[in-house]
């Protein structure tokens, strides 16, 4: 054990010491949170103006338009006709609309689901929509709960929207904290990796007795550490400036970091084995950060997304990474539930350790 | 232990990449506490030989044992009681001298390690101890190399072209490195393409031609088996057959005033030089005695210089 922490003080000195594996590590994530944060942040609240339609004539109509005109605060409600708040829409004098139907208590009681109609202003921030949809995804939920009678998980939900505002950046900040991990195991593993091994570094090594999964562990017990301490200034730089709120815990937040560093860190290895110089590493790395960056939900809501992505989108490691962070952290509507999202990392994780630990040389 | 006197037995070694053999039969031994030296081209098999032997590379064919040690099978027993210098060796790149010979003690868990100030020294980076690895020039790199491969005070050092990149002066005191171990008892096995390195350092030397090993011995053995001859030369007015007469001279040539005598008994053939020369009352001027070389025994064996 002596020998792995040797190497991993070495390794971590050989770290710090690359600037490019810095920047895409520390200065890349943190430079989105500030900016991110200084733009949307601004005056801590946002509101919605919001455009309310009640056809419904019964109880259930009655007690959502209670709700969203009283109890969100989020939402500035004005009430009227269908065609009246459609046209306020378009003309961009709301930014939402929500209509309750016609026959909506009679679909209730029959016990029947029944729909609410949302309509969002398209050219808004994809952000806000999120936001929107989120607001009334809990605002049904909380109601759903009172009818079906369950227990708490819900009333904390209902805390969270009538107690603090949602920002954008509290939207941001854990999708930009799932993408500085995926750079970690893209820029800050696969490239030094092949530059070790082109140099002749890894052989040098493996000319010694040093067994070589004490030189990985060294590696990688590195590598996680670097994870957290991203993790953590992420965090502590977005509820320190920006005011970012933890809705969930801090335990949570650490386990699903190093989950989603573990996955990452294990395709940077795959990366390295594949490679053979490190041009192509950093090719490949590329190749692989960008469409994730943009098509994981990290700065788009998936929603908004077009159709035919929703294979690729559904395929990526980031998307879940960022949706369970997002859970955690906003206690908002997630995109998937959260054993989706552990189950679709840990499988991404092993696939990818399984196949860099058979493919990956020293030399 | 086996073979008691030999401390690395090679036998019979083939290794091929794609249609190029390599390593094609090689067979030798490295006695305990000498200093053997691979002399040959770039190209010629040597460093892909030295590899197999410190388990590195992995034989097509033929056997290897080092210290009693059987390759590859007890290779990683092998790797604690040998010191490797690569040909081309890079370390971690923002790691200084300190740091790297450092942490290359904690690979030798199970071994009594030489300080790394004592390393230091011996190779002579003091001044350099703090300087990342990356800005070392070639020749302080080549100095970091050797003092990693000793860094477990090793029985068998293996040593693959030590001095390419260096400057005469460096080159020399690596030398006396590599004397200084021999002096306390350790075997060293290296290659070089360098003539006058084997034959200043190498107890024994094999000369290695494409994939094979084309003679055995010491340099002096080496040159004397091949050219029985010394060459006296030196300046004289008259013609060369003048001195055809000479004891020992087998035969004689000439051109713009320097003669040169073969001489198959040296040491006659300047005693009845000096005596004809001074009977004539001239005195010898431009004298030139001189054997030939490890670099005249490849060109006669390989038809070729070895440095091309």
């Amino acid at each position: 054990m002596p020998t792995v922490f040797s190497l991993y003080v070495a390794n971590m000195k050989e770290f710090v010491r690359d600037r490019a594996a810095l920047f895409w590590t520390f200065a890349f994530p943190i430079f989105f949170i500030v900016l991110f944060g200084a733009i949307f942040s601004g005056g801590g609240s946002t509101s919605y103006n919001v455009g309310l339609v009640n056809e419904d004539g019964g109880p259930v109509g009655a007690t959502l338009a209670n709700t969203f005109q009283h109890e969100v605060k989020p939402f500035k409600t004005t009430t009227g006709t269908y065609d009246d708040e459609l046209s306020a829409l378009k003309q961009g004098n709301i930014d939402l609309l929500i209509v309750l139907p016609a026959g909506l208590s009679q679909t209730v009681s029959n016990g029947h689901t029944a729909q609410v109609q949302m309509y969002l202003d398209p050219s808004k921030s994809p952000t806000d929509a999120q936001i929107q949809q989120t607001i009334v995804s809990q605002v049904l939920d909380v109601y759903n709960q009172q009818v079906i009678k369950t227990e708490p998980p819900l009333a904390l939900a209902t805390n969270s929207i009538t107690s603090h505002t949602l920002s954008t950046i509290d939207y941001l900040m854990p999708g930009i904290l799932a993408m500085s991990l995926m750079q970690l195991g893209l820029f800050a593993t696969a490239t030094p990796l092949v530059s070790l091994r082109q140099e002749g570094v890894l052989r040098r090594l493996g000319a010694t007795p040093l067994p070589r999964w004490q030189l990985i562990l060294g590696q990688v017990l590195m590598r996680l550490t670097i994870g957290m301490v991203q993790a953590a200034l992420i965090i502590g730089i977005s509820v320190a400036a920006f005011h970012v709120h933890i809705q969930g815990n801090y335990l949570a937040l650490a386990g699903l970091t190093l989950l989603g560093a573990v996955t990452f860190i294990g395709m940077g290895y795959l990366i390295a084995a594949l490679a053979k110089t490190v041009e192509s590493a950093s090719g490949i790395s590329s190749a692989i950060n960008f469409p994730m960056m943009f098509l994981s939900g990290v700065f788009f809501p998936l929603a908004l997304l077009p159709a035919f992505l929703a294979p690729f989108v559904r395929a990526m490691p980031l998307t879940y990474l960022a949706d369970a962070f997002r859970q955690v952290t906003t206690g908002g509507v997630p995109d998937f539930p959260m054993w989706i999202d552990i189950a679709v990392l840990g499988a991404w994780a092993v696939v990818c350790v399984a196949l860099a630990s058979r493919f990956f040389k020293f030399e | 232990m086996g073979d008691q006197a030999n401390a690395i037995v090679v036998e019979n070694l083939r290794k091929t990449y794609g249609a190029t053999k390599a390593v094609d039969g090689v067979t030798f031994e490295v006695r305990h506490g000498e200093v053997f030296g691979m002399l040959g081209p770039n190209g010629a098999g040597k460093s892909t030989t030295i590899e197999i032997i410190e388990g590195l590379r992995v034989a097509d064919g033929g056997s290897v044992t080092v210290l009693g040690l059987r390759q590859p099978h007890e290779a990683q027993a092998i790797k604690s009681r040998i010191g490797i210098q690569l040909q081309t060796t890079s370390l971690y790149p923002r790691l200084s001298v300190i740091e790297i010979l450092d942490l290359f003690h904690q690979f030798y868990p199970n071994r009594k390690t030489l300080s790394t100030e004592a390393l230091i020294q011996m190779v002579d980076l003091g001044e350099k101890k703090d300087t990342r690895s990356k800005q070392l020039s070639g020749g302080q790199k080549q100095r970091l190399s050797v003092a990693l491969a000793l860094v477990n005070d090793p029985d068998i050092v293996f040593l693959d072209e030590p001095t390419t990149g260096m400057d005469p002066q460096a080159r020399r005191k690596l030398w006396d490195v590599v004397l200084d171990l021999k002096r306390q008892g350790k075997t060293i096995l290296m290659t070089t393409h360098y003539m006058e390195e084997a034959e200043q350092i190498c107890d024994r030397v094999a000369i290695v031609d494409h994939g094979h090993i084309i003679e055995i011995g010491s340099p002096a053995e080496l040159v004397q088996r091949h050219f029985s001859e010394i060459a006296i030369s030196f300046q004289a007015p008259g013609g060369a057959a003048e001195y055809q007469a000479l004891a020992g001279v087998s035969h004689v040539s000439g051109e713009d005033g320097v003669i040169t005598v073969y001489s198959s008994d040296a040491p006659r053939t300047m005693t009845a030089l000096l005596e004809r020369e001074s009977a004539n009352g001239a005195a010898l001027r431009g004298l030139n005695v001189h054997s030939a070389t490890l670099e005249d025994v490849f060109l006669k064996l390989t038809g070729r210089a070895l440095r091309d």
